[in-house]
Order: structure tokens, then sequence, then C-alpha cells
């Protein structure tokens, strides 16, 4: 199991198309990524659960994946969120 | 032998393709369902999710290639909708409740769509719909009904049609609309409209006797629908279609030419429009000189989120700048701040179950009260003034108070727009629609403030005249040539020439050649509506002379039934 917390810096949140390219990058891995807000855990790979969590601006994530791939699973996954999905 | 329906044809025109059923009820096919063992209905399930996601990325690749970008978009989502892992796990929970495939779907989908729709984030409500439509994407699969795979041109037909499912078609797909409801100006109509679609209304339960793939004609003029046609029936159109290309030539030798009557009175005519796609048509095919009503609600629709002042200022921009270049006439821009309500819900403006969507909170009233919405719309309408001439044009507005308010918005957009060392046009228009009969009864007042009035005769129709424009049953009471609503008119064009502004019209009545006529002799200087209809309003005011209009309208002025001024505007022989 690999770990890691960040925070969600990009101004939309995790909604939309955000939610959308963190469901396929995330999907791009065999190990089972999870998704940890808010007091609760899920699915990374759903983006009907991720959209669920609402998370807004300033959320706190822990990112956690458990499989042969989960350390680049996390750390590919957090890029994409510090890197604010690419928007400005 | 054809299956023959009659309707009333509101956009003229012969349309042949195949039907496209919009807005399919699926109740009907849930009772008739008849659902396996659980263990059956569960793998039935399961396999319908991998089919219908495959067959998007079919469509998806399809989209891609042709560059429709965003189509492939939404269709992306939607896919991803289905192959989630949550998805599935609320389809087996569902089934273990209800035995049957399809409606688990369609509960599991609902279930769903209902945690969005209780979000705080307007954003997040706006999946709600996504996650219904593919819900009865799945359900439809499951129960049989086959999505018709659009092969050459089709006739969209239903009870009702959201205004998106013809937005999201390709406008050279679709050659004919049929509405089973009554209205000609429900909005899927006026879509219609813009784009010249030959359309039928208020076939009623005609619906039912077609079915997904049926080859139809259906003549626009007429009302006339035939389904399943032989080929000999389809033969005896070919000469309306021929006659139909041969009007469309001579009107194509109108374009050019100014809409001034036969002694130099001139009146712009200019187009409504709902996308800066329509503005390049509209002056570029049907000899536009402007726009006179660019309804900035479809800048606000297809979208889950409030579209920021960039993005809504490209979109003004672009028609801005198409009405620049026209060679004759103004060449002016008139955005109408949004127009909605309960009847056009929106994910981002939860307006509310209300009793009387049209009498509720809408239009000026939204806007007046959500600045978040109001403000980055007038300084994209400001800063796209820079770039030719536009104008803003309040909807609704019932009072004075009410412009002035909205006035002082657009002071306080052009202080912000100011501070952010934005570019803006400092000599934008600002006037309103005159839609309801307070308005035009207050209209020798109004006219001190505003700079211009354009007459919104679809709804002072409906409010002067208490008649629903919807209902079936009493449209034969709606009518623009009631006495009281040329009053009405009337009063509001010759207030506002006597303050020295101008009046327009961009309503239904504007795109009526017999009503241009007592228009022009009642002192209105600009048309908007439809740009296919454009040539036929021209043919008729460049054959009347001012004198001859005026005494037109002082007789219809005596008479007292609006049936018998319609019948004798239609039998003048000018």
């Amino acid at each position: 199991m690999t770990e890691a917390t960040t925070t969600i810096e990009n101004k939309t949140g995790i909604h939309a198309r955000p939610a959308s390219l963190f469901v396929q990058t995330a999907s791009k891995f065999k190990s089972k990524v999870q998704i940890k807000a808010k007091g609760k855990t899920v699915d990374a790979k759903s983006i009907l659960m991720i959209m669920s969590m609402g998370l807004v601006k300033g959320t706190e994530v822990t990112l956690a994946a458990d499989g042969p791939d989960e350390a680049d699973a996390v750390k590919t996954l957090k890029e994409l969120i510090d890197n604010k999905f690419g928007e400005e | 032998m054809a299956d023959k329906i009659k309707g009333k044809g509101v956009i003229s025109g012969i349309a042949v393709g195949t039907i496209l059923l919009a807005g399919q009820n699926l109740d009907g096919y849930l009772v008739n369902y008849k659902p396996g063992k659980l263990d059956a209905e569960k793998k039935k399930a399961a396999d319908a999710l991998v089919t219908v996601a495959d067959s998007m990325k079919k469509s998806i690749d399809d989209f891609n290639e042709k560059g429709l970008k965003e189509q492939a978009a939404i269709l992306e989502a939607h896919r991803m909708i289905i192959e989630d892992p949550a998805l599935s796990g609320a389809i087996d929970e569902k089934l273990d409740e209800c035995g049957s495939a399809p409606k688990a779907v369609l509960d599991a989908a609902e279930a769903n769509a209902q945690i969005f729709e209780a979000m705080e984030d307007e954003v997040f409500r706006g999946r709600a719909v996504d996650i219904r439509d593919v819900g009865k994407r799945i359900a439809k699969y499951l129960l049989g009904i086959k999505e018709p795979e659009i092969v050459g041109k089709v006739i969209v037909a239903g009870k009702e049609i959201e205004p998106s499912v013809i937005a999201g078609l390709p406008t050279d797909k679709i050659a004919g609309v049929i509405l089973g409801a009554g209205s000609t100006t429900a909005h899927a109509v006026i879509i219609a409209k813009t784009r010249a679609i030959p359309t039928v209304v208020g076939v009623g339960d005609g619906i039912d006797q077609m079915a997904n793939g049926d080859p139809a004609i259906l003549d626009g003029g007429t009302g006339e629908i035939l389904i399943r046609p032989s080929d000999k029936e389809r033969a005896g159109y070919d000469e309306k279609i021929k006659k139909q290309e041969e009007l469309k030539a001579f009107y194509a030798t109108l374009k050019t030419l100014p809409a001034k009557t036969l002694d130099g009175a001139e009146v712009e005519l200019v187009a409504n429009i709902g996308s800066p796609k329509d503005a390049d048509a509209a002056i570029k095919d049907f000899g536009a000189t402007g726009v006179g009503l660019f309804r900035s609600e479809f800048v606000f629709m297809g979208k889950t989120d409030i579209p920021q002042e960039e993005d809504q200022f490209k979109e003004y921009k672009a028609a801005v700048e198409k009405c620049a270049t026209v060679t004759h006439g103004e060449g002016l821009c008139v955005i109408r701040t949004m127009d909605i309500g309960g009847d056009k819900p929106l994910p981002y403006i939860q307006v509310g179950e209300e009793e009387n969507p049209f009498l509720g909170y809408r239009a000026i009233r939204i806007s007046l009260k959500r600045e978040d919405l109001f403000l980055p719309q007038l300084k994209a309408i400001l800063r796209a003034g820079k770039f030719g001439k536009a104008a803003i044009m309040f909807p609704m507005v019932i009072n004075v108070q009410e412009f002035l308010d909205a006035k002082a918005m657009v002071e306080k957009a052009k202080r912000e727009l100011a501070s952010e060392g934005k570019d803006y046009s400092d000599d934008v228009q600002v006037g309103i629609m005159v839609e309801t009969p307070a308005a035009a009864v207050m209209a020798p007042i109004l006219a001190k403030y505003v700079d211009f009035f354009s007459i919104g005769t679809n709804d002072l129709v409906q409010y002067t005249l208490a008649v629903d424009r919807g209902n079936a049953q009493i449209s034969y009471l709606y009518n623009h040539f009631n006495p009281a609503v040329l009053r009405l008119i009337k009063r509001t064009i010759e207030s506002a020439n006597k303050e020295g502004k101008w009046a327009g019209m961009c309503g239904e009545m504007a795109s009526d050649p017999n009503a241009a006529i007592l228009l022009l002799a009642m002192g209105i200087k600009e048309l908007s509506m439809s740009a296919p209809s454009i040539p036929r309003v021209k043919e008729k005011i460049r054959k009347i002379t001012s004198s001859k209009a005026q005494e037109i309208l002082d007789k219809v002025m005596e008479m007292e039934d609006g049936d018998k001024i319609r019948d004798y505007l239609a039998a003048l022989v000018v």
C-alpha cells in the first residue's frame, strides 16, 4: 500500500472535466486505487463516486493504491492534482 | 399506401427523410417487459452495459474524426458513467428489489442522479441530467428499442421535443420536424425556424403511428405527413420540390436589395439568432442587415456551469463582428440578456417547481437578483461592442424601476471593466423588450428612459389575451391581429417615435408579411425574424407605398375582430 496526501488547488475542484481526467488516469493502473477525503473512502476509478464527494478547491485528499503499480499510480495521480489538472 | 397524418404546417417546405423519434416514454415498454430469473437478469444488465459502452466508443471515434469535439466529449462522459463500478453496483442492488433489468437500470440511474441533484455545487447538480440520459439509453437497449442510426436526413418527431434534441443534431441532417403538441412557438419550433426546417405541429397521437427509421415525407405548408410512402406517392411530390427550389432561387435575387417601399420608406430587416453561426447564415444567405434578437440563453444552455465572461465575450464578439460586415443597413447586433425561467430550466439556475413559470421567477427578475450571472453577461456584451455595434436588451420588464436597476448594473459593469483595464464600448444602446401589457401601457413613460423598444409579440399576445401559446385547445384564440394587441403595439411604436427613440419587433408577428404592412404604417423601424422569413417580408414591403399601408392600417384599426382582420389582410391584393 502506497499513500500520499495533498490538497486540491485548481479553481473548479474535481468535477466534470477534471473528474473524467482523474478517473481515466486512475483506470490506467492495475492497482486498486482509492481516494480518501472528508472521512469517506471511495474507488478512484468511479467517476460517480468521486464526483459525489464534492471535492472543491481546498479539500485535503489522500490517495491510496494497492497492487503491482501502486507507487507509480499514487505519484501520477498526485501530480495530476498538484498540476491543477492542467488548468491555468 | 402510406399512413397519412395531418397536422398544422408552421414552417413551409417539403422534407423527405427517415423518422427519428425524440423524447420517448418508456413506461409502456416497461409494463410489457417479461423479466427472467434474477441471475439471468443480472447477466443481461451487465452485458448491456458492455454492449452500450462499446457502441458509444464507435460513435465517439466517429465524432472525433469529423471534428465534432463537443459531441464526442458529451458521449465520452456518458461512457464513463456506464463503465462506472458505482452504477453497476447500484443496478445489482435494485435488481434484488424489482427483478427487472431495465427497471433496475432506470432506478439505479435515478438514485445516482438524485444524489447529484441534492448537491450544493451547481455544476455537480448539472450532472444529474447526464446520469438519467445514460440510464435511459441502457434501458432502451434492454427493452429492444433500437437507437436509430442517423443515415441520410431525418425528420425529428415527438409529442414534445426538447430544444437540445434539435440543437444537438447537425443542421444538415435534419430535413423536417413533427411535433405532437399544438404550439407554433415551442422552443423546438423556434430553433427549426432559424434554420428553415419544414415543420408540422399539432399531430397529437399521430406520433404513435411512426416508428424510428420509417421513411416519410412532410409538407410544412399544408401540414400533410406521409409515413412509409409508395414510390408513386413520393413522385407526386417531385413537382412541389421543384417549385420550392424555384422560389428559393427567386428569393436569392432579393438578398442584396433593400427593404424599401415604392416611395422609399425603409425598414431594417434583421435576424433572430441563437448563436453567432446563425448570424453568418442570416446575413450571407438571407440578406439580414443585422441581428435584432440574439437569444443569449442558448449560450447558457447545453452547459453544465455558468458561462464565464470570457466565453460569453467570444460568442457575442463573433456575432457583433459578423453584423459589422453588412454592406447595407445598420449592422446592429441586439443582444437580449438571458431569458430563462421555468420553461427552460438550467442546472445552475434552479427556479424550482412553479405553478406558472410564465408568470414566475424568470428573465430580468432572475438577472436582477443574481449579480453573479448578470454582471459577467453585461461585461461580455460591453466588451463585444468594441468590435462593431452592439445593443443590450432586457426581457420581461414591467416597470421603470426594473429598467433603472438593470441600467445601473450596466454602469457598474462599465466601472468594473475600466478598473480591470479591459476595453469596452461606451455607446452600447440599452433598451427593453416590450412583451408584457404593463410595458406596452407604460410605453410613453418608459420611452423617456430607454434607447429603444423591441416588441416581443409571442409573450405580448399570450399575456394580453391570457392564452397559453402551447395549449392546442385554445390556440385559435392566439392571434397577433387581435385588436387589443394591435392597439398595444401601435401605442408602443408611437411612444418611441415621440421621444426620438426607435421601435422594432422581434416576435413571431415580425415574420408575417401582412403584419409588416401595418407595422410599417405605425412607424416601426426594424423587424427581426428568423432569417428564412426575410425574403418573404421584403417582397411585400417592396411592393407597397407608405400611403397605401396607412390606408390599410386605418381600415384595420376600425375593425373589431382579430380573425376578420387576418382574413381581410390575407385577401388583399397589394
